[in-house]
């Protein structure tokens, strides 16, 4: 459990035939996906595609109906209830399995009533059990690193929304995450403060961090992602380095959907 | 009307004052403990046990509290079972009879304001705090819970300042507090007005207290909803002065 950049090619992630269903509606029909350490994956789609809903069945914020998600090696179990709905065998399993992996939300998620500061070394602290001392240099250096170390004593609701979200950022480092999930980061922003947090993910990338983005940030998924994915539908419908799909070679529907 | 006498009932009355105080902190602390686990039981989504919360406030917040204090004090004696059972010690006598009645009726109105409470805690912030790793007590003690009492806490100050009044009761079952003292001179005075008056700002002068109290305990817990570093200030600043 590091969070050095790593070159291997050992799957941080995968899913296989991951299936999810909201009552009638089934919003992942058979989803395959693999990411190797070091990669960057841009998860594009439509709303409604499912790009959120696989993205959060990674950390299990949603249990998938069936199929199976593995992350660092090591298989989620889930049984299913007596009411029919599947679930986690294990709580601590996937305790466990979150701490290392960090997760950044459209709508930051901060909270509320402790500092920046406060927000970041909070799961270091009090899940990893990590000693303060260690934690706060460590955050520090995270909040240097994002670019809003003077803010270290702010409350969220006194910072932009930009601000926020590289505080929510600095918070997932700081667990020293294997692997981050990015779920739509930068959609509940400014346009003006769009970029500042792209910056951000950019540099992250480039330290060779695993990162899974789900995005509708065009220019990201093709500069800096090592993979794009298009989902539509549930489904898969095209993916493949960012060169080829952009060039062209993504199916027609995809072709559509990047030209808005 | 004279001072003279003002003077005299307030030296009669003070007396009451730690009693009243007393019957009112002690049952509004055992009552949250109630409360807490009366909105536990309702949130618990296991049904039997959310009944059984639900038809217990409906009893206790639909009957009057001097009802329950007469049913308590005067109905259990009835049953020679009570009065033999290990708990006749605390039974007989008025004062924890007034503080059973007490807890058991703030427990049921508090577990609303609980209630209220822990479903105001942001679904993000809980799926922030899951997605890594919290769970269970931990999750509760670090996150829910702090931002369940903020929210709660100006009803639970309106709470706190009922049961104080609410605690003049505890005179009809023969508990010398403030309204027992008051009722008792008048009855060697027969001056009503002064003496309740007399009460009545007693009453008032805790209360106020009582306020300020909440409204700096709430001060006090809420910095992330107070000025601003850079100089902005919001309304709730304005309520209770800048102290920073």
């Amino acid at each position: 459990m590091t969070g050095l950049p790593s070159t291997g090619t050992a799957a941080a992630v995968r899913l296989t035939d991951l299936h999810k269903r909201f009552g009638a509606l089934e919003v992942l029909k058979g989803i395959s996906l693999e990411a190797r350490e070091g990669e960057v994956v841009s998860i594009l789609g439509a709303s409604g595609s499912g790009k959120s809903t696989m993205l959060r069945c990674i950390n299990m914020l949603e249990v998938p109906t069936s199929g199976t998600v593995t992350v660092g090696g090591e298989t989620i179990a889930l049984v299913r209830g007596r009411n029919g709905e599947s679930r986690p065998a294990d709580r601590r399993q996937v305790d466990r399995i979150r701490s290392r992996v960090g997760m950044v939300f459209q709508s930051f998620n901060l909270w509320s009533h402790k500092t920046v500061l406060e927000n970041v070394v909070e799961a270091p602290i009090h899940v990893q059990g990590r000693p303060k001392r260690e934690c706060v240099e460590e955050a520090l250096g995270l909040l240097e690193k994002v670019g809003i170390a003077d803010k270290r004593d702010h409350y969220p609701a006194h910072l932009s929304g930009g601000q926020q979200q590289r505080a929510a950022i600095a918070r997932a480092l700081a667990q020293r995450p294997a692997l981050m999930l990015f779920d739509e980061p930068t959609s509940a922003l400014d346009p003006e403060l769009v970029g500042e947090v792209l910056r951000v993910m950019r540099g992250l990338a480039e330290e060779g961090r695993t990162m899974l983005v789900v995005t509708h940030e065009m220019g990201f998924a093709r500069d800096v992602s090592n993979r794009v994915v298009f989902l539509h539908q549930g489904l898969i419908e095209a993916e493949g380095a960012p060169d080829a799909l952009f060039g062209g070679g993504g199916s027609e529907r995809f072709q559509r959907f990047i030209a808005g | 009307m004279s001072l003279d006498f003002f003077i005299e009932a307030l030296q009669r009355l003070l007396p009451g004052v730690p009693l009243t105080l007393t019957l009112a902190f002690l049952s509004t602390g055992i009552g949250a403990v109630f409360a807490f686990a009366l909105a536990g039981m309702r949130l618990s989504g296991i049904l039997p046990l959310d009944w059984l919360a639900r038809g217990y406030v409906f009893v206790f917040r639909g009957t009057p509290l001097l009802v329950q204090i007469f049913i308590i004090y005067y109905g259990l004696s009835q049953f020679p079972e009570v009065r033999h059972s290990f708990a006749w010690p605390i039974l007989r006598e008025p004062f924890w009879c007034a503080i059973i009645a007490l807890s058991l009726n703030t427990g049921a109105y508090a577990s609303e304001v609980v209630r209220g409470g822990l479903l105001s805690v942001p679904q993000g912030q809980l799926e922030a705090a899951r997605a890594c790793g919290m769970s269970g007590l931990l999750l509760f003690r670090r996150i829910v819970l702090p931002l369940a009492i903020r929210q709660a806490l100006p009803a639970y100050g309106t709470e706190l300042i009922l049961m104080v009044k609410a605690t003049s009761l505890a005179s009809i079952i023969t508990l010398m507090e403030i309204t027992g003292l008051a009722a008792k001179m008048i009855s060697d005075t027969y001056r009503v007005i002064e003496v309740f008056v007399v009460a009545g700002a007693i009453y008032l002068v805790i209360n106020f207290v009582l306020t300020r109290i909440i409204l700096l305990a709430e001060h006090w817990l809420t910095p992330h909803l107070r000025a601003r570093p850079d100089g902005v200030v919001l309304p709730s600043d304005a309520l209770i002065g800048d102290r920073a």
